[in-house]
């Protein structure tokens, strides 16, 4: 099994896994390393450059790991949301009582 | 000072203000249709709407001034002190991702999808009524932080900033809802970014380009200001690394939660109008860093200014600095380009907290408690009288604020310090309910008020720092939230069952996905094989 899994079913894609939680660790990296990497860019010191040329690696990384789950949940839910949307609009004109789930 | 405006600069602010808010009422037509129209834009929205209104509406007019007071007072160092809106680091692929499928309109309506009863009904009622109060709150010191901005530059008394482009505001906002303000958003996130690149370079050439910085740093004995990590000790000094740890903490752990930044509200509405979870997560995220990085230019560009005008002590005098680098630099011509683009940042964030108090005051107040029979035509009407409401009392709040900074750093603190974690606890703990969370935020308004006003003015305690007076109050408020969360009975499963296989989401919530499973509504993980003997 590939360490970053990039195909998913639905139900594997709503689940919390691996890829979540290396976007969970790289993605306050890439805010960090950005916002020290363009300022100091700016004073034209060479760190600078080097902090944001990783960041932008980092930041394309990310998304190639997340991308495809995100696409998978965001499919599957789409598919019940108008249920849930009709579920809401009962809730806010108090017509849904708390009912035994299923 | 006085700027003297040419014909041209008055040209370029006639034609930005014809194109913001004439674009804006063009979408009348959609804003009108529904109410979810009118504050979610039908959630409908491509990932790049939102997440330019994210970052326009977080770049508002007081937003260079405290900005340029940080880093004026503690170098580059100071650059931490805007980084609190890296919550959405994380948050952008956890909560972001579980409050769109919640499908809530507004924080307070996710409190009676996440918890139940009484409980979770009084969360929305105070939630609400809190958020349009924070709302006009935001509304008046914004719209003071432009009355300066005219004061500065045309010697205008401080209301007639405050009114004027307010007002010139509210007229998409009241015609196109949220369809104006994301509309006009866009372009003004764009006009926005491009003027303070142009500006803050031009600042920056102007102090002698980025080598002459460094060396007047090095002349005036200033080298720690270009240093990102310049502070006073670990614990000591006016700027010390506790406080940079504190606000890591804050800001990167604070977005598996949500409402643990005060940006967390407006951020909401923007997550629910884009059209899928992928792209709610990419609003939040590519609409946040575009923020740092603008931050990162502002920074140097004030250090330029401080090249320029070291010495100066008064906090007032000092964080008028970017706008300094504009009015007294830009050639002629260009000063109304400068002044129009400070509109744009103006009207974007007005625009937002008006359209997000009225969704309050409208989806959670008026139809939920009122009327909840409502019409869409009438919930249209009441989300545009809300809107002249809060746009009137922002008025009023907004010539009572004299010092920017002060309500500034008040309001954050009490947004974030006692229920920073009870924010992250709903989110991520099945046990945690409404009784919890509600007692959480009663006893935050009193701790808040008690650590930073009261107790150290009657000397019962020392003044404490910020970061001080976030540890305190959250083992103060812990004190309150976690033996109220345990005295109480948890939510009933049959709803929490609910949400959960509606929100999925991360955490501790083991009894509950065990309970959907065994009811067959989630598919079970795969079984452990057995083991060989």
């Amino acid at each position: 099994m590939p360490l970053i899994r990039r195909t998913w079913t639905a139900a594997e894609a709503d689940k919390w896994t691996r890829e979540d939680w290396f976007v969970i660790v790289l993605s306050p990296i890439c805010y960090f390393a950005l916002t020290l990497g363009v300022a100091l860019s700016f004073l034209l010191i060479w760190e600078g450059f080097a902090i944001t040329a990783v960041s932008i690696v980092l930041v394309v990384w990310m998304h190639w790991i997340i991308d495809p789950k995100l696409k998978a949940i965001s499919e599957e839910y789409e598919k019940n949301q108008h249920e849930y949307l009709r579920e809401l609009e009962d809730a806010v004109r108090w017509k849904q009582h708390e009912q035994a789930a299923p | 000072m006085n700027v003297l405006f040419t014909w041209l600069d008055w040209l370029w602010v006639a034609a930005f203000l014809l194109l913001m808010i004439g674009s804006g009422v063009l979408f009348y037509r959609l804003g009108k249709r529904s109410q979810s129209d009118f504050f979610l834009a039908g959630r409908g929205l491509p990932w790049w709407l939102p997440a330019s209104s994210v970052y326009a509406t977080h770049t508002a007019t007081d937003t260079p001034m405290w900005i340029t007071g940080v880093i004026y007072k503690y170098g580059l160092a100071g650059i931490w002190y805007t980084f609190f809106s890296a919550w959405a680091a994380i948050s952008a692929f956890v909560s972001t991702r579980i409050f769109r499928r919640s499908l809530a309109y507004t924080q307070a309506e996710w409190n009676v999808v996440r918890f139940t009863g009484l409980g979770a009904e009084m969360l929305r009622g105070w939630m609400a009524g809190w958020q349009v109060f924070m709302n006009m709150f935001v509304l008046g010191w914004v719209g003071i932080a432009m009355g300066k901005v005219c004061a500065f530059l045309f010697g205008w008394p401080l209301w007639v900033g405050l009114v004027s482009f307010s007002s010139g505001c509210a007229i998409y906002v009241l015609a196109a809802g949220y369809w104006g303000v994301v509309m006009a958003d866009f372009q003004q996130g764009v006009i926005a970014f491009l003027v303070i690149m142009i500006v803050s370079i031009w600042g920056i050439m102007v102090a002698g380009g980025p080598t002459g910085i460094v060396e007047k740093l090095m002349i005036l004995g200033e080298t720690d200001r270009m240093n990102p990590f310049a502070f006073t000790g670990w614990w000591t000094g006016e700027f010390p690394a506790a406080w940079f740890v504190t606000m890591m903490v804050i800001a990167i752990l604070g977005g598996f939660g949500m409402g643990t930044s005060i940006d967390w509200y407006p951020e909401a509405q923007r997550i629910q109008s884009a059209r899928t979870v992928r792209d709610s997560t990419y609003s939040i995220w590519w609409g946040t860093l575009i923020g740092l990085v603008r931050n990162s230019v502002w920074a140097i560009a004030i250090l330029g200014f401080f090249v320029l005008f070291p010495g100066m002590t008064e906090t007032s005098e000092y964080e008028m600095g970017w706008f300094r680098l504009g009015f007294d630099y830009l050639p002629v011509g260009m000063v109304g380009f400068f002044f129009a683009a400070i509109l744009a940042i103006h009207l974007s964030t007005i625009s937002s907290h008006l359209n997000l108090g009225a969704l309050y005051a409208t989806r959670d107040l008026y139809q939920h408690y009122w009327n909840p029979e409502a019409s869409e035509r009438t919930l249209v009407w009441v989300g545009r009288w809300s809107t002249l409401i809060l746009l009137l009392g922002s008025f009023v709040y907004g010539l009572m604020m004299e010092n920017i900074t002060e309500w500034l750093i008040f309001a954050l603190w009490i947004m974030t310090a006692g229920i920073w974690l009870p924010n992250i606890l709903q989110v991520v703990w099945w046990r945690f309910n409404a009784w919890g969370y509600l007692s959480a935020w009663i006893a935050n308004l009193g701790f808040s008020w008690l650590v930073v006003w009261v107790l150290p003015e009657f000397g019962v305690i020392p003044d404490l720092a910020d970061y001080q007076q976030f540890w305190l109050l959250m083992l103060l408020g812990a004190c309150v939230f976690i033996p109220t969360t345990f005295l109480t009975k948890p939510e009933s499963m049959d709803h929490l069952v609910k949400y959960y296989v509606q929100a999925r989401p991360l955490g501790w919530w083991g009894p509950v996905r065990r309970e959907a499973e065994r009811r067959g509504l989630i598919q079970e993980d795969s079984p452990k094989p057995p083991k060989v003997v």
